[in-house]
């Protein structure tokens, strides 16, 4: 598990709208360069928040990123 | 000689819809109760014509991105703005209608930095970050439509672990009383955030709060006992989802040994909220 990579990806999902943007249109693509587990990347192409945060992903990150908050 | 005229602290997402949204008539209930009182004690703040406001609050990883993460960190320079978030959610969106400009005591933010230096605290400075819900929402809610005096922002990092002590941030209140008592300015200070919320950081944990716990450190204040405050470990603020707590901290630091008096304490399944102000001689 990468602390680092996962959370300053979760920031420019939430601070970079282009980059979102293409997150969601090809998350696989997007993440291609992203230093990520297995399970971490699986976690980020399924848009599964509640995964991300138990992978280390902040809270306050998976709760408001712009189309992708976790409820 | 300087002084502090008055010192609050208070819960930060301070948005009726977003409480009803999240909990429902109850919520919408609970924080407007809790923003009459923030409201009452903004007019007596702005009654004793303080030269500043300094404002204790965290960052919820907008303001300081991976790229450093400071453990106590003064804004500097002579405006703040606050934080832009296209397509807002959440408690990011109870941002949006208010001012985006605000005035910075920068004397007062420079004294606190340089006699810092001196006195064995090295504080990170910062000349752009924004300043977001934490600081804004109980700021805007004090003040109405009367004018905001110059804020001093400084972020404690309470989510990013590892986190600075609780001591260590009721020592830099002590600091900060001091650089006060050496300054010519009447100044206020209200540490923001909590009460209990968010256990664990944990997204499954969300909507659980931990009312024993928000009752002793209360009790705590009321009477002025800092010491058993002091040796509150990350661990139980963690356990207990007082993360925020740490702004209290430094607020109870800077008071010591004043009494606190709690203007409003309501329970929520998602967070507890609270209004409390300290008896300053």
């Amino acid at each position: 598990m990468s602390r680092y990579a996962v959370n300053s990806l979760l920031y420019r999902l939430k601070k970079d709208p282009a980059f979102r943007a293409t997150f969601l249109t090809d998350p696989a693509a997007a993440l291609a360069g992203a230093d990520l587990s297995a399970d971490e990347r699986a976690a980020f192409i399924d848009r599964d928040m509640r995964r991300i945060n138990e992978l280390g992903g902040y809270l306050h990150l998976v709760m408001s990123i712009p189309g992708l908050a976790a409820h | 000689m300087g002084k502090i005229v008055f010192a609050g602290a208070m819960s930060h997402v301070l948005d009726p819809d977003y409480y009803d949204k999240a909990c429902g008539a109850l919520g919408r209930t609970t924080v407007t109760e809790c923003m009459a009182q923030i409201a009452q004690m903004g007019e007596r703040f702005s009654a004793t014509g303080a030269d500043a406001l300094i404002v204790v609050a965290d960052d919820h990883l907008n303001a300081f991105s991976f790229n450093a993460v400071p453990a106590m960190c003064v804004r500097i320079g002579r405006t703040v703005q606050r934080m832009v978030q296209d397509h807002a959610e959440a408690f990011d969106k109870v941002l949006d209608h208010m001012p985006e400009t605000y005035p910075l005591h920068e004397a007062l933010a420079n004294e606190i930095l340089g006699q810092g230096m001196q006195a064995g605290f090295d504080l990170a400075m910062s000349w752009e970050a924004p300043v977001d819900h934490a600081f804004l929402s109980p700021v805007n809610v004090m003040h109405g439509s009367r004018p905001i005096p110059p804020l001093v922002p400084i972020w404690i990092n309470c989510f990013v672990a590892p986190q600075p002590t609780a001591r260590r941030c009721f020592a830099l209140g002590r600091h900060i009383a001091r650089v006060v008592a050496g300054s010519p300015w009447k100044v206020g200070l209200i540490a923001t955030g909590g009460l209990s919320h968010f256990p664990g950081l944990s997204v499954p944990r969300v909507g659980e709060t931990d009312t024993v716990f928000d009752r002793r450190l209360i009790h705590w204040m009321e009477r002025a006992e800092h010491e058993p405050l002091q040796a509150l470990t990350a661990d139980e603020l963690d356990k207990s989802g007082e993360h925020e707590f740490l702004n209290w901290m430094v607020l109870l630091g800077a008071v010591t040994p004043a009494r606190a008096d709690v203007r409003y304490f309501g329970e929520l399944p998602r967070i507890n909220m609270a209004a409390v102000e300290w008896r300053l001689a």
